[in-house]
């Protein structure tokens, strides 16, 4: 009996220590240790073969008062840490020279690229991003006109660090429907096609008097991991359409008298591609379906009845037959397979798909498009004649 | 004559079966890697495969009452050949238990905590095994409701969560790749989720009522097998070609729930339920193990036995492998191969034998 | 090195005795016999001597000899 209890005394002693020493793992690193990175940038060095890499890094007196700061000094919340290597993980251990903890990129909002980067090939830097364990597949990617670094140096107004205003600009695309959202999984799966052509939203710099404005300029595309063209604003939103990611937007027609504007917001679209092997050509019919609220007009026209309706519903139909053509023929330009098109085809026609992804490069341009777009105005928000004198009309 | 006290009821046996099948949802990724975007077929077909293999288990066991695999094949194939087969399915069973042990070790070093050595991880994940295995079978079974609801949940939420990230085109081309990987996938699939749960013909012996073995045991399967469809379709919708780079795919598409900005970062929870499924598993297969190597030496109970033999399983699953890498190659290949006689053949065997010979001879001209 | 000798220790402490005590000398032998190889396993674990692995011998055993593999 004695014994029983004795063992049952030890049982719960090492039980006791158990807890203690199971409760930290040897991986755990405490808050002051971290370097906590919410964006990074990759640009390409002076060296040739090395790679500058930033990352801005959460300074912790930020984290804690930071509404009493009010407007004080030009304390900055962040620090844009930067670092030479010979790759990315080369680069991000390298950091340690300046930093002393490692960097922390679970809090990653976004991935940077410069200009050059990405010029000369993305595929060589973005296993990092994806192999790493600290990283999410749902960090943002993004691509700079010029250098990752300043980018990430512009001081946003409304936001306390640039990357999370920039991840904050790509999330919310929805607004304009003039770029998209791409996250590393995206990304990867594009790579990982055999024709798709991977995009990636564009930020530039505009300079503002003192300040340094990001801005979305548009879409990059890349092919074989190199970016190889570049998407406005209006041809991105041709893409959109296709890819059926438009959510909200503007369109402007010409009034029916063609006195003035119709304003139209979008609020809704949906789109049907069909791919279809047709003598040996292919032709993709794209059936858009879109709705739209009359938001402003500029001339004192009655737009309120059917014949006007009719008649700004054709015209942003055409609007927006013509954003697309615009997007497709940029992308014949660089021949680049921004829409997925190939991937369709290699749904629906899978044994001919085995022919046809080794020569996409020419056949690609020659992909015709049978276009159907149907729009329809469904409400005109509170006013249902314009603040004018009434006409004769009618 | 057995050498487990314990009695388990036929509903519970649903239990078990579900929460281990439940136990291989990570398993699945080593299919994702051939069978990709048809990795919901291979289960599919795994399981129309699988189920009447299994039910013979339990026919098999019906027929035996109160005994276990070893007392089984001893009566079935004589001592001396029946002994030989008990020891191969105790290489089997000790080889699969240390994969399984490796596995949960892998997950850890790769994803949750990177730093902490590997044999670390194996020791106090074996050591919680040995202690669920000492206090018996009914313990286990007492738990096994909750490790399938915990099972259950897991499966079913992420696959809600992930609803708006999901791409059904990405199930086209339907068939897409060469036969010869189908038929590996279909290979693999019934042998690591379903084939493993040849452990059942140990624990089917502590049935108190043998009538609806075979109903339970086809309910448990199904409710098993659905939930790695589930696990298959999420990731497949999710991820798209993804998901044959990712190391789990599992996880990579559950770290992109984002919901709101409050259900981020889920990984960590995913990860605390497939240790505790994980656990539930390798406890039944240590469990089974002991038993089948007390069995052989006719001991009176199995007791004894977990503590060494546990250590042992311990440094097994240390050196077994060199890497994840090895791992998933040796499985996918010499694992299933040599292991399909004994899921596949040796019980269907033993059930025709058994009655041809009818067996068991316990009162003379009656059958079951 | 320690380490190990302590949870060998521990599990021969919690076995043995119990099992003298109830005179069960089958299930000591055994016990003794699964003890030795796990020991033995775990020193030469610690002292980093290779353990040939089962499953090497066996990919070797179906890959070179029978010729038998899925292909890549």
């Amino acid at each position: 009996m004695g014994k029983k209890m004795n063992i049952s005394i030890i049982k719960s002693i090492l039980c006791f220590f158990l807890v203690f020493a199971l409760s930290g793992c040897l991986g755990a690193r405490e808050i002051n240790d971290l370097e906590i990175v919410i964006g990074m940038g990759v640009d390409k060095d002076e060296n040739a073969g090395n790679i500058l890499l930033t990352a801005q890094v959460v300074k912790e007196n930020a984290v804690g008062g930071a509404s009493g700061n009010g407007g004080g000094g030009d304390d900055e919340a962040y620090w844009n840490v930067s670092s030479k290597g010979e790759s990315i993980f080369d680069a991000v251990r390298q950091m340690t020279h300046k930093t002393g903890n490692r960097l922390f990129i679970s809090h990653n909002q976004a991935v940077i690229f410069g200009n050059d980067v990405a010029k000369e090939g993305l595929q060589e830097y973005i296993d990092f991003f994806l192999r790493a364990h600290e990283m999410r597949p749902a960090a943002l990617i993004l691509v700079a006109e010029d250098r990752a670094s300043d980018v990430l140096d512009a001081k946003p107004e409304t936001e306390k660090f640039p990357a999370m205003n920039i991840a904050k600009l790509v999330k919310t695309y929805g607004f304009t429907s003039h770029l998209y959202k791409v996250n590393m999984k995206d990304f990867a799966l594009w790579l990982m096609s055999d024709t798709t052509a991977p995009l990636a939203p564009l930020l530039t710099i505009i300079q503002n008097g003192e300040n340094k404005e990001i801005y979305v300029s548009g879409m990059a595309a890349f092919k074989n991991g190199k970016m190889v063209g570049k998407l406005n604003h209006d041809e991105s939103r041709g893409l959109l359409w296709v890819l059926g990611e438009v959510r909200s937007g503007v369109i402007i027609v010409p009034s029916p008298n063609e006195t003035g504007k119709a304003v139209l917001e979008i609020l809704k679209a949906k789109s049907k591609v069909t791919p279809e092997i047709k003598d040996g050509k292919i032709v993709m019919h794209i059936k858009i379906k879109e709705e739209s609220s009359l938001s402003e007009q500029s001339t004192t026209e009655n737009l309120a009845d059917d014949k006007a309706f009719e008649k700004i519903q054709k015209s942003s139909a055409e609007v927006i037959r013509q954003e697309i053509m615009a997007a497709f023929d940029k992308s014949r330009e660089f021949n680049a397979d921004i829409f997925g098109f190939g991937e369709m085809l290699h749904k629906k026609y899978s044994n001919e798909w085995k022919t046809l992804k080794d020569n996409w490069d020419e056949i690609y341009p020659t992909i015709e498009l049978n276009i159907d777009v149907e729009s329809k105005i469904i409400k005109t928000d509170l006013l249902k004649k314009p603040a004018a004198p009434k006409e004769g009309e009618k | 004559m057995s050498i487990e006290k314990g009695k388990i009821s036929c509903q519970q046996l649903l239990f078990l079966f579900a929460g281990f099948i439940e136990g291989s949802a990570l398993l699945i990724d080593f299919t994702v890697g051939i069978t990709e975007h048809q990795t919901w077929m291979v289960i599919l077909a795994g399981l129309i495969i699988s189920t009447p293999v299994i039910l013979s288990y339990a026919v098999l066991a019906k027929k035996f009452p109160g005994m276990n695999l070893v007392q089984i094949n001893d009566m079935v194939y004589g001592r001396f050949l029946g002994k030989i087969i008990s020891i191969y399915y105790i290489f089997f069973f000790s080889m699969t238990l240390s994969f399984n042990i490796r596995d949960v070790g892998e997950l850890y070093i790769t994803f949750l905590m990177q730093d902490t050595p590997f044999i670390f991880f194996l020791i106090v994940f074996t050591v919680t095994c040995a202690y669920a295995v000492i206090k018996g079978i009914e313990v286990l079974t007492r738990i096994s409701h909750l490790i399938l609801v915990i099972g259950l949940f897991a499966v079913i939420s992420t696959f809600i969560l992930l609803i708006d990230q999901m791409d059904f085109s990405n199930f086209l081309p339907f068939f897409e790749l060469p036969f010869i990987k189908i038929f590996q996938g279909i290979h693999i699939v019934s042998m690591i989720p379903f084939g493993e749960t040849v452990v059942f013909l140990m624990i089917m012996g502590c049935l108190n009522k043998s009538e609806h073995a075979v109903k339970n045991t086809f309910f448990g399967l199904l409710i098993g097998a659905a939930s790695l469809l589930i696990v298959a379709v999420r990731n497949t919708a999710v991820l798209g070609k993804t998901q044959t780079i990712w190391t789990s795919a599992s996880f990579q598409a559950i770290r992109l729930i984002n919901i709101g900005t409050v259900l981020t970062r889920m990984d960590f929870l995913i990860g605390i339920a497939l240790t505790i499924l994980m656990f539930f598993k390798c406890s039944i297969f240590l469990y089974v193990m002991v038993v089948a190597v007390s069995q052989l030496f006719g001991l009176k109970t199995y007791e004894p036995l977990v503590l060494p033999l546990a250590a042992i399983e311990v440094i097994i699953a240390a050196t077994v492998f060199q890497s994840p890498v090895d791992h998933a190659m040796i499985t996918q290949n010499a694992g299933i191969i040599y292991s399909a006689p004994l899921v596949f053949v040796i019980p269907p065997l033993s059930l025709l034998i058994a009655k041809i010979r009818g067996l068991p001879k316990l009162e003379r001209g009656k059958e079951t | 090195m320690i380490f190990l000798l302590l949870i060998y220790a521990y599990i021969f402490i919690i076995n043995v005795p119990g099992l003298i005590k109830r005179k069960e000398w089958k299930e000591l032998a055994a016990f003794s016999f699964l003890f030795v190889i796990a020991f033995a396993l775990g020193i030469m674990y610690v002292l980093d001597i290779p353990i040939p692995s089962p499953m090497k011998g066996l990919q070797h055993f179906f890959v070179d000899i029978l010729g038998i593999e899925y292909p890549k």
